[in-house]
């Protein structure tokens, strides 16, 4: 019997032999801008994004954030709205912290960004301590039930089992902000390290929660860009996936990163994560890495899922231009193995859907495996 | 004499206590602060572009050296308070709207600081009219715009229309960048200039007023 989209998307993950390439695509980008302007197409208005990606007859890959919620104890959390930003204070026996985030999914991409960080000064790091440290995990299985079984075999909810980004993406990115980050780092690394193992313990607390949740896959990391991540890569972030790998592969899961980002000088140190799974790899032209590097710099021992850059989409590249650049990308990743097709790392909401099915039909003609060049 | 090179060096580096100390012994023998910020601290900082560049250095070692050129200007600050410190041309510059991404920009503009411009950086999610608005207001030579979304990409060309409209355009180059953006795509819109990473943002410009 045929294997489903899920089914197919799980075997390349695990490194088994399929006979054609899977291929796994993303949308939200381009489905909710359309969708909060009234613009989707005729065909597709009223539609879901599911829908839509079975309507193009592609595999379906959803985002849902967490299988885990936070919850305080011993502090109280004010929440302030003033649309589009919200206000965090968390006000703790040790002081108070805030940060202030603007959120909004109008423009298509889901936009959560801290304007103003947690971390404001060396006097915040006993506090940041203390909420990370009475911060919990509760269970929040039921949404992703439900998403999962909207998308059934046509696909793959990914989610995390608690924060999108590790620990040290979380306090370069979220707490500290990445500049601020290194001269913190450069001028009191204990402090730093004493926060970044804070962050671990919750997030430990959290995949304690979330493996009960019985998801197949967990995204453990997201947004890395080489300029950044590669000096501080080896000391901190890969003991960690070590560690979270070892853990879930005991437990039999797949591990997974959301590498959309420059990969060209992290590739290599990939190999050591324990990572299963490089999803939405963005090759050239929108980074400096080809998919025949990548096969080659990730190794054999991992699955890659994506292949596809965002611009490709884009009304500059003709539809000849888009085929080309597909059939060219699966001669680079001959013979096809641990390879999902997918995007790196959306359909930006100026780019054309039907590009989606123009993929689905690319495979059936050139992405029987093994593909012979 | 103190030497200058060294200065350089410890700002590529990134040490900050060197770059003060030597600044101040430069100072001290009297050498020219014109000359200590041109062939020590831009100095510094050109080679540390040119590996940044090259991918030899990373986005920390960009940070180290702008906080050593910083805290050696501050040094020189009051030898400079007549002339004020000497600037090749000024930048606004900024992350178009709808766009959250500024850590590119910010390096962009920091190595533009660092090797002599006067920068003003408006930050990320940028309204067109604010960009229309500082080039009123600042009279720069440069209009710098990141984007990073091939979605807010075309923002670019609704900010150079506006400078249009506002009969600004000749008063100010523009120059675009950020992942998604070539050059091919820079010269569609018709901006004046287009620079791959941070480090060949700093001759571009330069090449933009003829310096
Ligand atoms: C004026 O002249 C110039 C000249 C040169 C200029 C210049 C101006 N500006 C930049 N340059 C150049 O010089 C700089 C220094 O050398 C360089 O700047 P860069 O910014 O390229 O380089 C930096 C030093 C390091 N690189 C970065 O900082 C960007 C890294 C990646 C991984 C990235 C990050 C970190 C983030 N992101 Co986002 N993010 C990605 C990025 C992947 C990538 N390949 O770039 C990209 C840009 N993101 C993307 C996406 C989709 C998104 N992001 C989003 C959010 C974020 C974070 C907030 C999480 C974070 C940004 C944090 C911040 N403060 O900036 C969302 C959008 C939010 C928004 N509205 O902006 C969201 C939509 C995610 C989502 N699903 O919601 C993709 C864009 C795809 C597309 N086609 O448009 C993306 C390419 C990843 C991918 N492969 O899909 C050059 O480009």
């Amino acid at each position: 019997m045929a294997l489903t989209p899920k089914q197919q998307i799980l075997a390349a993950a695990r490194g088994q032999k399929l006979d054609k390439l899977p291929f796994g695509a993303r949308i939200d980008v381009w489905y909710n801008y359309h969708s909060a302007h009234g613009t989707l197409p005729d065909k597709y208005k009223g539609w879901s994004q599911v829908d839509i990606l079975r309507d193009q007859g592609a595999g379906v890959e959803v985002r849902f954030f967490a299988v885990t919620r936070e919850e305080y104890r011993d502090m109280e959390v004010v929440e302030t709205n003033d649309p589009p930003y919200i206000t965090t204070e968390y006000r703790t026996p040790v002081g108070t912290v805030a940060k202030k985030e603007v959120f909004d999914t109008s423009e298509g991409p889901w936009i959560k960004y801290e304007m103003e960080k947690l971390f404001k000064s060396e006097k915040d790091y006993p506090v940041i301590k203390y909420v990370m440290e009475h911060t919990g995990a509760v269970a929040n299985f039921e949404p992703y039930y439900k998403l999962r079984e909207e998308v059934g075999e046509d696909g793959m909810v990914m989610t995390a089992a608690g924060g999108l980004w590790s620990p040290v993406q979380r306090v370069m990115r979220e707490i500290i902000g990445y500049e601020q980050f290194f001269y913190e780092l450069a001028d009191r690394p204990a402090r730093v390290e004493e926060m970044i193992e804070a962050v671990k313990d919750l997030e430990r607390r959290k995949l304690r929660v979330g493996i009960e949740c019985d998801l197949e896959i967990f995204n453990i990391c997201a947004n890395w860009s080489d300029d950044i991540q590669t000096p501080v890569f080896r000391k901190y972030f890969i003991p960690w996936f070590q560690e979270v790998s070892e853990f879930l592969h005991a437990r039999g899961r797949l591990v997974m990163a959301h590498t959309d980002g420059e990969m060209r000088r992290l590739n290599r140190m990939f190999r050591e994560t324990g990572i299963d799974i490089a999803e939405a790899i963005t090759p050239a032209p929108q980074t400096l890495v080809s998919m025949k590097e990548f096969r080659e710099q990730l190794g054999d021992g991992a699955t890659i899922w994506g292949g596809i850059p965002s611009i490709l989409f884009e009304p500059m590249y003709s539809d000849a231009d888009f085929d080309a650049y597909i059939k060219n990308m699966f001669k680079e990743m001959a013979p096809g193995y641990r390879f999902i097709v997918g995007m790196g790392d959306n359909v930006p909401f100026d780019g054309d859907i039907n590009r989606v099915g123009r993929v689905v039909e690319l495979i059936d003609k050139y992405g029987r495996l093994p593909i012979q060049v | 004499m103190a030497d200058i090179s060294l200065l350089a060096q410890a700002i590529d580096r990134g040490d900050m206590e060197k770059a003060v100390a030597l600044t101040r012994a430069a100072a001290a023998s009297g050498a020219n602060p014109k000359d200590i910020i041109a062939k020590g601290l831009q100095a510094g900082m050109a080679s540390v572009g040119e590996k940044f560049s090259s991918g030899e250095y990373f986005l920390p070692d960009m940070l180290m050296a702008a906080r050593a050129l910083k805290a050696a200007l501050e040094v020189l600050k009051p030898m400079l308070e007549k002339t004020g410190i000497p600037t090749i041309g000024r930048v606004v510059i900024g992350t178009v709207e709808g766009d959250m991404h500024d850590i590119g920009k910010n390096v962009v503009a920091t190595f533009l600081s660092g090797n002599g411009f006067e920068v003003f950086d408006l930050g990320l999610n940028v309204p067109v009219q604010k960009f229309v608005d500082e080039v009123k207001d600042k009279k720069p030579d440069i209009l710098g715009m990141s984007a990073l979304l091939t979605t807010t990409m075309p923002v670019f060309s609704k900010v150079i229309k506006a400078l249009e409209q506002g009969g600004l355009r000749s008063s100010v180059k523009v120059i675009v960048g950020g992942a998604p953006v070539t050059q091919d795509y820079a010269n569609y819109i018709g901006a004046d200039g287009y620079a791959h990473d941070g480090g060949r943002a700093v001759p571009e410009c330069r090449k933009l007023l003829g310096k």
